[in-house]
């Protein structure tokens, strides 16, 4: 087990200085094609030169691979890698430093996720569970028909819908009925008021759940169908447990493996999902900070942000895989 | 495998490659019987045609707009602007009719060429293993661990200033290259899994013996097991691109104007829905709805009819 | 090979199942799986159920435990009764209580019935732990008596490690160390070779019969195989789509079987008194359970068929001497044939 997560620890390590090495090349691309970024820093004033190249010195622009296309820029990606190492992971255009934009504003996206996380595992679990155990009948079809109509409803328009049609009158209401300060009021608040974080995340955060929802309805319900079949599951009846035993010690605990290893790839989902979520409600996240970014053109705040995403979702992908090993012996003896 | 005419003649073969005739006429007859795939087809294709030909819905040009008749609310079939006009007098109904196309075409390109990529690099690598699988099985980890939306936000962002001008295919470009970097992953994954399975099987195995050559094995072997699964993944990935160009648009990165899209009129309509306007979001908004719904229920039925495992 | 033949004093059966039917519901209409199966099975007595796959051997054994999926099963008729108590009346659940205190069973495919994710230890005392609340450490000691008691070497380190650890042969021995676990007094064993090499299987019936004689269990033998029923059993009920075919002790089954099915099986054994002359082989197949023939259904591979076979079904048993039943139109001519 312990080289086993050795090894996986030194592979993330690589996927990630890879993904920092991508983002790069594509950054210089973009930088060789475009133009200078530097020039957003002045909007619509046109800079003197000296001014551009105290931009351009400033952002680590300022290297000449940077007007020579098809070069790779490896000494300014040398450099951005010590810059990192140090926590350094650029100003926004403001001159504001990028830990410091995401330390106000992780906080907010890890309630986001908080809310999503325990949404999936409430809607998944139990419906996935219930559609397994009640295999072709009514409230299947029933979970099934639902989780087409999630996935029909893309987070965007989700949220569209909520925000316009459903957000002003719930909230008009419950201001009348409740008083402007209670909580039926700041939930259905159309936006994020940092005074009231949780409450006014939670409805976002369970849109968002929902959204990625669908998945794991399908998901539970094709594992734990597979795993009520199995032949073990079947030895186990034959002892004379109870059903509920035979549920959570074989059933449950065995389709739990699938389920752990799709984690991963619905959490950069549920990422892209926090972007949109955070942007449309104002949410100062992690993701509403990356949305009013590219709004701005702040280039520099864009890269830091994706990078440090990045860099989060290869460590949540690295413990999916610890967990996995953890709940299979198959794999931890390989 | 260096030699691009070679991938290119797997990806071209995979096109008119036929898996075992039963399980699709199987998959046909089964989904042809539920009246959800029905209606959902019909919905598909009556867009799809929308896209390929606007002319028969609408004569008016969405770009010709009339500041004066602002914001004329919906006067139905018989008035002038069946479906009303936004805030610049722009026709609705035009603008929904030919904003189709961007949609859906960025949708169908940017989900071949993502099979296309898939199916060659999954074959690939799990027919040859060793080096070539480790590699191609570290560049889809890089990509898979940059989401798709995060992706497109940085590079759209990046490269926001370069025009390619105005051409039905030049609008969708940018996008449409963003979209297929990062669309490709999943289609590798189970390509390669399905090969993996596939390979050892005993006609492989006998058509190795008997010396058919590795392109025709995987042509004509392995890749048939393959398709079914991927085939069942395109209509699904097919309305999650539509939904994705729509949040793109709204962001100002995706399709731009004057070029019209679902998602680019999404995000003026919001602007006006409380300003008592509500059909300029209603209508951009329901065409999408209703589009990602038909596509997301037939690739669940198609799921189903593929893989009758998960049933 | 455990007990002497003689049939006087049989004590009362254990286990006792009569005219037993199970159905089940598939798209191609409802297939009936078991119809009118009855046998009885004593302590200390040997009961092999032969058959070919599909003639509802097992389907039979998993209704006696309680384990059928109801639906697409239903039984329709008969009765289990253990010890006295009606196990078809008592509920999925009681019923279920029941098998595991008295009745084990050992299921053919060993990786696929034990679970991947325990330790072998932990699976061999689960039911004493959940059932009879015994302590962990007190679970662990029994775990390595219990493979100890099945001949798995260094049992103290093997309770620690995973089913895909043990070999195949290590893993059928598993099984059986989990089924003696409660200490049954009806031990069902489902195919529990065919998966394993022949000199493994041997290995693993001779324990079998090792510890049948030592616990006096009742063992019920599922198997397709009348090479193994010679060795173990001391009475033997042939089924074929569905119905026993016939019922008999072993000694008088081998010296005279009384339907041509049996004695078609018999003829695919290899023998090594007898020289030359290939292995028999019964033509055709068995037959697909939604379309069984009419009259007997086993006339369109029989060598003795007649019109009657094809009309009429054959009486459900016909009697014959030493309690010996066969449902053939001409039990006895079968019998009394000999065609060496």
């Amino acid at each position: 087990m312990g080289r086993y997560i050795t090894r996986r620890v030194l592979q993330g390590f690589l996927t990630l200085f890879l993904v920092m090495f991508l983002l790069h090349l594509l950054t210089t691309l973009a930088i060789q094609l475009n133009g200078n970024p530097a020039q957003a820093f002045f909007g619509d004033r046109t800079p003197s030169p000296s001014q551009l190249a105290a931009v351009e010195t400033r952002y680590g622009l300022d290297d000449p691979c940077y007007d020579q296309l098809g070069n790779p820029c490896i000494g300014p990606f040398v450099e951005r890698l010590g810059d990192y190492a140090q926590g350094d992971f650029g100003e926004s255009l403001r001159g504001r430093p990028v830990t410091d934009i995401v330390s106000t504003a992780a906080p907010n996206t890890l309630r986001l996720f908080v809310v999503v996380t325990i949404t999936w595992l409430a809607i998944g679990m139990t419906l996935g569970g219930i559609a397994a155990r009640r295999r072709g009948k009514a409230s299947d079809h029933g979970i099934r028909g639902l989780s087409i109509l999630i996935d029909a409803l893309p987070i965007f328009v989700l949220l569209l819908v909520y925000k316009y049609i459903f957000s002003v009158p719930l909230s008009r209401w419950a201001k009348d009925t409740f008083g402007s300060d209670s909580l039926p009021a700041l939930l259905f608040k159309p936006s994020f008021s940092p005074q009231h974080a949780w409450a006014t995340l939670i409805v976002p955060g369970i849109l968002l759940g929902l959204a990625g929802s669908a998945a794991f309805i399908r998901l539970v319900r094709a594992a734990q169908l597979e795993t009520y079949n199995a032949d073990h599951v079947r030895t186990a009846r034959s002892k004379g447990l109870s059903e509920r035993h035979v549920s959570r010690h074989h059933v449950v605990r065995n389709s739990a493996i699938p389920v752990v290893t799709a984690v991963g790839i619905v959490f950069t989902e549920a990422l892209a999902g926090a972007v949109i979520t955070e942007g449309m409600m104002n949410i100062y996240g992690m993701g509403g900070v990356l949305w009013k970014a590219v709004q701005d053109s702040d280039v520099s705040v864009v890269i830091g942000v994706v990078t440090l995403l990045a860099a989060v979702t290869v460590v949540v992908m690295l413990v999916v895989d610890v967990v996995y090993a953890a709940l299979d012996p198959r794999i931890r003896y390989e | 495998m260096s030699d691009p005419s070679v991938s290119a003649l797997i990806a071209e073969e995979t096109q008119s490659g036929v898996p075992s005739r039963s399980l699709w006429s199987e998959a046909f007859r089964t989904l042809r019987r539920r009246p959800d795939v029905i209606l959902a087809t019909i919905v598909a294709v009556f867009f799809l045609l929308v896209a390929l030909f606007p002319f028969l819905f609408t004569s008016k040009d969405p770009q010709r707009c009339d500041i004066a008749e602002s914001r004329l609310p919906p006067q139905w079939f018989g008035g002038e602007h069946p479906f009303g006009t936004n805030a610049y007098g722009c026709d609705v109904l035009a603008q929904l009719v030919h904003g189709t196309r961007p949609s859906l075409l960025l949708a169908f390109i940017v989900v071949g060429v993502s099979v296309l990529i898939g199916v060659t690099l999954g074959t690939v690598s799990g027919y040859y293993l060793g080096i070539v699988d480790a590699v191609v099985s570290r560049i889809v980890e890089v990509f898979l661990v940059i989401p798709l939306l995060l992706a497109a936000l940085l590079l759209l962002s990046l490269f926001r200033n370069i025009d390619l001008g105005d051409g039905p295919v030049s609008t969708i470009a940018q996008p449409a290259i963003v979209l297929t970097m990062f669309a490709w992953m999943g289609y590798t994954r189970y390509v390669r899994a399905s090969v993996l399975e596939t390979k050892n099987l005993d006609y492989v195995t006998a058509a190795r013996v008997l010396g058919a050559s590795d392109l025709r094995i995987m042509v004509r072997h392995v890749l048939p097991n393959a398709i079914g699964t991927v085939t069942a993944l395109v209509p699904t990935a097919i309305a999650a691109v539509i939904g994705t160009e729509a949040v793109l648009a709204f962001l100002g990165i995706g399709v731009r104007p004057p070029a019209v899209s679902w998602g680019i009129m999404i995000e003026e309509g919001s602007q006006w829905f409380t300003g008592g306007s509500e059909y300029l979001l209603l209508f951009p908004l329901g065409c999408l709805m209703a589009t990602v719904l038909a596509f997301v229920v037939i690739g669940d039925n198609l799921r189903d009819a593929l893989d009758p495992k998960l049933k | 090979m455990t007990t002497d033949p003689t049939r006087d004093g049989t004590p009362v059966p254990l286990l006792q199942v009569d005219d037993l039917a199970i159905e089940f519901a598939t798209p191609d209409g409802v297939v009936r799986a078991v119809d009118g199966l009855s046998y009885s099975v004593s302590a200390g007595r040997t009961l092999a159920i032969v058959g070919e796959s599909g003639s509802g051997k097992s389907v039979s054994s998993l209704a006696v435990m309680g384990l059928l999926q109801q639906p697409p099963a239903r039984i329709v008729r008969g009765s289990i009764r253990f010890g006295g108590t009606e196990l078809l009346s008592l509920g999925q659940k009681a019923h279920r209580a029941v098998c595991g205190e008295n009745i084990a069973m050992v299921f053919q495919d060993a990786l696929a019935a034990l679970n991947p994710v325990h330790t072998v230890g932990w699976q061999l005392t689960e039911a004493l732990r959940a059932r009879h609340g015994m302590s962990r450490r007190d679970a662990t000691a029994r775990a390595v008596e219990l493979l100890d008691l099945v001949k798995v070497p260094n049992a103290k380190q093997r309770v620690k490690e995973y089913p895909h650890q043990f070999s195949g042969g290590m893993r059928q021995r598993v099984m059986i160390a989990m089924a003696l676990s409660m200490d049954p007094e009806v031990l069902i064993a489902d195919e529990p070779t065919t998966a394993l090499d022949v000199t493994v299987q041997a290995q693993i019936m001779r324990l079998l019969s090792e510890i049948q004689a030592e616990r006096q269990m009742g063992l019920i033998l599922i198997t397709h195989d009348m090479g193994v029923v010679a060795n173990v059993a001391d009475d033997v009920t042939v089924m074929y789509a569905g119905r026993a075919v016939e019922q008999a002790s072993v000694f008088d089954i081998y010296a005279a079987p009384a339907h041509p099915y049996t004695r078609a099986l018999l003829g695919s054994i290899p023998r090594l008194d007898q020289k030359g002359g290939g292995l028999a082989v019964i033509p055709g197949r068995p037959p697909d359970p939604t379309q069984v023939p009419a009259g007997c259904a086993f006339h369109p591979r029989c060598a003795f068929a007649e019109d009657v076979c094809r009309a009429d079904p054959p009486p459900p048993t016909v009697s014959l001497p030493f309690d010996r039943t066969s449902a053939c139109h001409f039990a006895e001519e079968v019998m009394n044939h000999d065609e060496h």
